[in-house]
């Protein structure tokens, strides 16, 4: 009986560090990117190939998209951006391939028999999402501090604008930052999780009609369907946001700097010093 | 600051990203806020009063997200 937990399980230790299912998929993932990126760095050539243009479709499409929103400093994060989506990608739709999720030892669970898979999709663990977005947050920080300089965003994160509102909207500003590192972990979480717990249902359901077989085998298909659109749409979501974010932590700093000075270009206030990613 | 708010190369795309993430942050912030609130009367055995405190700020910093939000989108 396949079955899912919501705790990633453990496979074995490597002295304190337990390795879990979840590990060794977005381990996979990576190394697939890692193969991928070396075969594709060394095959590539100005006039694509049938298989390069495959690979560079989605590149372009996502560069695209944050040429188009991520202003005039783009470049800095875009492969920021395109390596979180290209990861989480791989990462989603590496759990759709046979054997992920299904082929693993048995297990005793309170007196039945469970499968416990080698191999997990990474993004159904709380722990590899949280720390996608814990990234995501270190750089919209770090680009706001670039941007801005500390005291400017401290200044900006800690001092309201009427100064005597400041003991209260303090704590609502780190509230609402703090729920941008939880929104981001939880919704991809929440959807793949919610995939695997689907397919598993689906999959499980559809094994009594294993005589009826093109019920036995186009329901099963017709989810994989949808969760690669899923997987899409999510790792989409995830890049995207991360990429708004860094986005609105630079452009916080040059509607201040707009506002105080026309310009834009030298705000000579101490509490906002002058733009350090030029 | 023209040049930093569009694309040079086409339309800028919506915002659609941050209408995504807008629902999710609103109930987040309550449960943030709420959940502090509670980890403090625990620990300081003063309950209520940090749970009301922390329902109202986390409330507040979901009114701020969309206040926050919607500044950006018409800025933008």
């Amino acid at each position: 009986m396949v079955h899912v937990e919501i705790r990633a399980e453990e496979l074995f230790a490597i002295g304190p560090l337990i390795v879990t299912n979840s590990m060794v998929g977005a381990l996979l993932a990576s190394a697939i990117l890692l193969f991928a990126a070396r075969w594709f760095t060394r095959r590539s050539g100005i006039v694509p190939s049938r298989a390069q243009s495959i690979i560079e479709l989605p590149i372009e499409f996502l560069a695209g998209i944050v040429r188009g929103t991520g202003g005039t400093r783009w470049r800095q994060f875009a492969p920021l951006v395109l390596a979180i989506f290209l990861f989480v990608l791989t990462a989603n739709w590496l759990s759709l391939l046979p054997g992920v999720g299904t082929i693993g030892f048995a297990e005793e669970v309170e007196g039945k028999k469970v499968i416990v898979p080698f191999v997990r999709a990474a993004a159904a663990d709380l722990n590899f999402t949280l720390g996608l977005a814990l990234i995501s947050f270190v750089s919209f920080v770090a680009f706001g501090l670039r941007a801005n300089g500390l005291r400017g965003y401290l200044k900006e994160l800690l001092v309201a604008e009427p100064a005597y509102m400041t003991p209260l909207l303090t704590p609502i500003h780190l509230i609402s930052e703090l729920s941008r590192v939880i929104s981001l972990s939880m919704r991809l979480f929440g959807n793949v999780f919610a995939g695997e717990v689907l397919l598993a249902t689906m999959l499980a359901l559809t094994t009594a009609t294993i005589f009826i077989l093109p019920l036995a085998f186009v329901i099963p298909g017709v989810f994989i369907g949808l969760e690669l659109l899923f997987g899409l749409v999510q790792a989409l979501v995830f890049a995207l946001l991360s990429m708004t974010y860094i986005t609105l932590a630079i452009a916080e700093h040059r509607e201040h700097g707009s506002d105080e000075h026309p310009s834009g270009e030298s705000p000579e206030q101490g509490a906002a010093p002058a733009h350090g990613a030029a | 600051m023209g040049p930093d708010q569009g694309s040079d190369d086409g339309a800028p795309p919506p915002n659609w990203g941050v209408a995504f993430d807008l629902g999710l942050r609103l109930g987040i912030s309550v449960i943030l806020g709420v959940g502090g609130g509670l980890l403090l009367d625990n620990w300081l055995h003063t309950s209520p009063i940090f749970t009301l405190i922390g329902m109202v700020l986390g409330i507040g910093a979901a009114m701020y997200t969309i206040w926050d939000v919607a500044k950006q989108s018409m800025r933008r």
